[in-house]
């Protein structure tokens, strides 16, 4: 049985998508209906998935519905603040319960037949009481609509549909250390500047997320523009559109598929202080260069929080862009402005599939709750300018994905493979203070690698 | 959420009705065919010079709300827009300066179809406040589908040495999901 349930219609086996030995990947799985359907369950229905952020529902009885690979979710804060969420599907005839995006109520009743859930989900009452219009062959106890197991992490809401998997720790693993440095910085965490932006790409979610595991190389040629005009182009003491200095740095990855890029700060530093970055102490360096949404006055926040050698990966070379398996892409980026100082901003995209040619792009702006209002507002315009619907940066990504997409259905292109044979044969930088699969240098294609490998091990692994 | 407060078109004061078929009316309406046809065209230098400096331009997000708070169904917090001349003026400078704005190069074909054009004066001298209907058809690569994006524009035009230019532009969608995978065109 085991067998079978591994062998795709046309007698290809999932196990041979991946070519472990010349490390490709089967362009199929970019576009097959039979793998996506898999995917809802193996890959999306054992993953810890992005939700959004507590600060979107900040009362009692605020909601938000989202989705959880394919299925619709309702994203509710219950009594005591607690944060449920539900399968949004009324479990009496199957109707979406909630058809909102957002909003306030203490009972989602389903517009149908009127059955009533609380914000944990619990089945409330369906109308007429005495007629008991949901029978009695089941209790109102086995009537709630179905839960998922909810982790928050830095106030980001995270879900899954795994009861029994690992918990999000485990999930993160060895690349916690580094996220904590992102995500648990501050003593009262990050917050939305407001709803996600949302809109569709004809893309399969895996173009995105691959791409968000950490994939270096794109900036070269697809954010070449970066290099022509603007505050990079005029920065360099390198100069011209010759944007491979910034492509230098530590990439970090994880068995969980997990990937962060961590690019150097030494040139940016040094151009603020005129002095020697390796001559300055940690202190220092925060001083010249506060992270994404923190001030000089915010500071000693990050010592209380985090570790020294956390501190050290902070200033010197912290991740700035990468992902978190299997769909979401985290941006903690230092941006150069034109008066020659540098504004940090702060992103979190989830690809939510929607069909073997269709992603969901979903882009959260967020700040620390601690920063200051006038920050907040250069950060959300700056975020809004570069990143996400119409932000420059990332429309010439949206704008490639569908092609790969299309290719991935050719007869031959089909066929054809994703290749990712630029291996590290470096190791981690002496001194490096951090856990995981670290490696240093140019960047390479390991940590999207590791990307797929854990696509693979779940494909192959929930039978 | 963020405490900053957002400016929303609706703090245009709107005046006396400019009727339709007058001579300011015509003025408008020939702004707003002029600059469809120079985005259309891809003319966006030449599009830029009837902005404003002071130019406020904006795309508030949309949420489906019930319909006793349509209101907050606009979002003005995180928006697909916001932008200012400064910043509009970098998204030109882009698309006509670099070689690498791959997001629309090569370029997606548009129609700017403008209609149900509504003008009045505003509290300000030489300021008329303008609303429109805008849908945007958008053709790229051999895809024979159209990706459609419709909205509601509301603008100041503003006369200056006796020109008229686009001091302030939000445009209300109509989808809370967009169907086009960027907005590397202007609306």
């Amino acid at each position: 049985m085991k067998q079978t349930r591994n062998v795709l219609a046309d007698g290809t086996s999932i196990e041979d998508l991946v070519k472990v030995d010349t490390r490709e990947i089967q362009m199929r799985a970019l576009s097959d209906h039979e793998i996506y359907n898999l995917e809802m369950d193996r890959v999306f229905g054992h993953s810890w998935l992005l939700l959004g952020h507590e600060s979107e529902i900040p009362d009692e009885n605020d909601f938000v519905v989202r989705d959880m690979g394919s299925d619709s979710v309702i994203v509710a804060r219950g009594k005591n603040g607690q944060i449920h969420v539900s399968l949004n599907v009324c479990p009496h005839r199957g109707m979406k319960v909630s058809t909102l995006d957002a909003g306030n109520t203490p009972i989602h009743k389903c517009i149908y037949h009127g059955w009533a859930f609380r914000p944990n989900g619990d089945f409330l009452a369906s109308p007429v009481e005495k007629e008991c219009m949901h029978g009695k062959m089941m209790s109102k106890t086995e009537l709630g609509l179905e839960q998922a197991r909810v982790t928050l992490y830095g106030g980001i809401i995270f879900a899954t549909w795994d009861h029994e998997g690992p918990s999000f720790e485990e999930f993160l693993g060895d690349a916690k250390w580094y996220f904590d440095i992102l995500f648990q910085r501050s003593d009262k965490g990050l917050e939305v500047l407001g709803p996600p932006q949302r809109f569709i790409v004809r893309a399969n979610w895996k173009t995105a997320g691959e791409q968000s595991a950490a994939d270096g190389f794109h900036t070269l040629t697809l954010h070449r523009w970066l290099g022509e005009v603007g505050n990079y182009a005029k920065s360099g003491e390198e100069g011209g559109a010759d944007l491979s200095p910034e492509m230098y740095g530590v990439e970090v990855s994880s068995p969980h598929g997990h990937a962060l890029r961590c690019i150097d700060l030494g040139r940016k530093i040094r151009k603020l202080t005129g002095l020697d970055p390796d001559e300055l102490s940690v202190d220092q360096k925060l001083e010249a260069l506060p992270p994404p949404g923190v001030t000089r006055e915010m500071l000693p926040q990050l010592k209380r929080n985090l570790s020294e050698d956390q501190l050290k990966v902070l200033v010197s070379m912290p991740p700035q862009v990468g992902g978190i398996f299997p769909n979401v892409l985290f941006a903690f980026v230092y941006i150069p402005q034109a008066d020659g100082s540098v504004l940090g901003l702060t992103l979190l995209h989830a690809y939510v599939p929607k069909g073997p040619d269709q992603l969901e792009f979903v882009n959260w702006i967020l700040a620390e709750k601690d920063t200051p209002p006038e920050l907040k507002e250069k950060m959300l315009r700056q975020s809004i300018q570069l990143f996400g619907t119409s932000g420059m940066v990332e429309q010439d990504d949206s704008d490639t994905w569908p092609h790969m997409t299309v290719a991935a259905r050719g007869a031959r292109g089909r066929k054809s493979t994703l290749k990712y044979q630029a291996i590290y044969e470096t190791s981690k930088p002496a001194g490096w203070p951090g856990p995981g699969i670290v490696n240093e240098g140019f960047t390479k294609d390991d940590t999207q690698w590791h990307w797929w490998l854990h696509w693979h091990e779940l494909m192959l692994a929930n039978v | 959420m963020t405490a900053t407060q957002h400016l929303s078109s609706a703090d245009v004061q709107q005046g006396e009705v400019v009727a339709i078929g007058s001579d300011t009316y015509n003025q408008v309406l020939g702004f707003l065919y002029r600059e469809a046809s120079l985005l259309d065209a891809i003319s966006l230098k030449e599009w830029s010079a009837l902005l404003a400096t002071d130019l406020v331009y904006s795309v508030p997000l949309r949420q489906t709300r019930p319909m006793a708070q349509q209101a907050a169904s606009i979002i003005r917090t995180v928006q697909h827009y916001h932008d200012d001349y400064r910043s509009i003026m970098g998204r030109v400078m882009r698309l006509t300066g670099t070689k690498s704005a791959w997001a629309e190069d090569p370029p997606s074909r548009t129609r700017r179809l403008v209609t149900n054009v509504q003008v009045s004066t505003t509290g300000v001298e030489g300021e008329l406040a303008v609303v429109s209907y805008l849908l945007l058809t958008r053709s790229r690569f051999d895809s024979p589908d159209l990706d459609l994006i419709s909205g509601e524009r509301r603008d100041v035009l503003r006369y200056v040495a006796g020109e008229l230019k686009l001091a302030r532009r939000e445009v209300i969608l109509d989808q809370a999901v967009l169907g086009t995978p960027n907005l590397a065109i202007f609306l």
